[in-house]
């Protein structure tokens, strides 16, 4: 099955080309017969939202070439890092002086290379990429059963058009593009985003259908008072990454239902490509606070404490998810990348929740010490162990989640330094600097074990 | 202080901006820190900095340093 669906297009919103039918396809081509000639070895692609990022991706895909998608703003030592690791056979996208082995192209001067398993399509970094950041490894199978299964629950017809609000690097915005090209839609390609002008003559212009938002773009909608009724072809939102505020939840689906649209909240991790549930827009306004009910071809369960599973209502534990679209695995370094399917389709989710009577997940909190920057997964031990490599005058450090941020909160530190703790962050990590706010503390609370207080820190950031 | 080098201050707190950025020719996603996100700080910042009040259209039509301070000339700052 291809990815390519024979009605998909593809709309570049900057200079207003369309790329649709056998030019699409011709395009697709072009690039893959590039690829072809590349040595054994996975692909690095750094993508920006730009349509030869897409073409590129969607050309490796097809082609069944392993690609990695990295975001092309990363920093430099962390590419570096991976290309060591991962000796991929080329870096698509790189710009600057490349690393050592690798042609002025960034192509690998060494033929031999670990060849990737044949199920292996799509390698995205784990959300969060700290310091060592590894790849979740996507099949060519999940990938296309989850971009069915979304489009199945969100009618996705050859009529919609969707904007890129989300990076493609970032495994919602890869799935938004998945399953529109997969249903024959149009994917309209705009880099500025929900706070630039470009972006909303964009909907008008080439009739936008859909718009899908981390919780942080709900707030930004929210600061622009967004008006569905402004933009008539504009009846789908989508939300995911992220738990959004219920208030926002609600004041958004009502938004919508008075014009006759609808919104979607989802829910989903990269591990699963990435979508593992979705509340029916016709439930929403009943479940409100729900993750809705699995996909089409999934099932969750609840583990106890004991080790024990159950789907029977009203128990809290670990979710597990179980499903066609879950990852083969982790990848470290190179040698892993032949490896074949580890987890059989099950996924330990890390996340704490419970079951209703009729099958809708709530999520209630995380196993493991995560925060979540803008939608982006980050393990708040690593942060902290970023910070303490930093060589900035930091003493004691705990980092805490707080909505869309992070706080971390830093004994006896002066403003300087914090400001210069949350650029490091914001720089090493790619993320807004916003996304990390550091504050002073005397002393952090101690349980009588001597460990941190992380749950009273939590209660005042 | 004037409201250039006011607004100024307020770009560069608002975006942790470095010292070698030539602030007022910046425009709108010029650099990774005025990003979306970014942009959703500094609107905040600018109305708290000169006590306005942006109408949608003004947000996503901010493109610049030089767009941002007509704005809030406009909008009578002082």
């Amino acid at each position: 099955m291809s990815l390519l669906a024979p009605g998909a297009r593809l709309v570049d919103a900057t200079s207003g080309e369309v790329l649709a039918g056998p030019e699409l396809r011709a395009a697709v081509e072009k690039i893959s017969a590039e690829l072809s000639a590349l040595p054994a070895g996975v692909l690095f692609a750094r993508t920006s939202v730009d349509v030869q990022s897409v073409l590129r991706y969607v050309a490796a895909f097809e082609s069944g070439r392993a690609v990695a998608l990295l975001d092309a703003g990363q920093d430099r030592d962390v590419l570096l890092g991976l290309v060591e690791r991962f000796r991929p056979a080329a870096v698509l996208g790189a710009e600057g002086e490349p690393p050592a082995g690798y042609t002025a192209e960034w192509v690998r001067e060494d033929a031999a290379g670990v060849v990737p398993h044949p199920d292996l399509a799509v390698l995205l970094p784990t959300s969060g990429s700290t310091g060592n950041p590894k790849f979740v490894r996507l099949s060519r199978q999940a990938v296309l059963a989850n971009a069915e299964a979304i489009a199945e629950v969100l009618g996705i017809t050859a009529d919609e058009v969707a904007p890129t609000s989300l990076p493609l690097h970032y495994s919602y915005g890869m799935s938004v593009l998945n399953s529109h090209l997969l249903r024959g839609a149009t994917v309209v390609v705009e880099p500025t985003g929900v706070m630039g002008r470009a972006f909303w003559t964009a909907v008008d212009e080439h009739k936008i259908t859909s718009l899908a938002g981390v919780p942080y773009h709900y707030e930004m909608l929210k600061r622009l008072r967004f008006d569905p009724a402004k933009y008539p072809s504009l009846r789908t939102i989508t939300q995911a990454g992220g738990k959004l505020r219920e208030d926002l939840v609600v004041e958004f689906n009502e938004k919508m239902l008075a014009v006759g649209g609808r919104m979607y909240v989802m829910y989903g991790q990269t591990e699963a490509a990435p979508r593992m549930a979705t509340v029916p827009a016709e439930k929403l306004a009943e479940k409100i606070g729900s993750a809705g009910p699995a996909l089409p071809g999934g099932a969750f369960s609840i583990r106890l404490e004991d080790g024990s599973e159950t789907s029977d209502p009203d128990v809290v534990g670990e979710v597990l998810y179980r499903g066609p679209n879950v990852m083969m695995g982790y990848a470290e370094s190179e040698a892993e990348l032949s490896e074949p399917d580890v987890r059989g389709g099950l996924l330990e989710t890390g996340d704490l929740g419970r079951l209703d009577a009729d099958g809708y997940l709530f999520i209630t909190g995380r196993l493991k010490r995560i925060g979540k920057v803008f939608g982006n997964r980050v393990n708040l031990d690593d942060l902290e162990q970023m910070l303490r490599g930093s060589g900035l005058d930091i003493g004691a450090a705990a980092a805490v989640p707080a909505g869309d941020k992070v706080v971390v909160w830093a004994e006896n530190c002066a403003a300087d330094t914090r400001k210069a703790a949350a650029k490091a962050l914001s720089e090493k990590l790619h993320m807004h600097v916003s996304g990390f706010d550091v504050r002073d503390i005397d002393a952090l609370p101690l349980l009588p074990s001597g460990k941190i207080d992380y749950r009273s820190l939590e209660g005042r950031a | 202080m004037d409201l250039q080098q006011r607004l100024r201050n307020t770009f560069v707190e608002a975006l942790a901006l470095g010292d070698d950025v030539d602030v007022e020719n910046l425009k709108y996603r010029d650099i990774d820190e005025w990003d979306s996100v970014g942009h959703m700080a500094l609107v905040a910042a600018i109305e708290d900095e000169f006590d306005v009040q942006f109408e949608t259209e003004q947000v996503i039509d901010m493109s610049s340093f030089k767009v941002a301070l007509d704005m809030i000339k406009d909008l009578g700052a002082e």
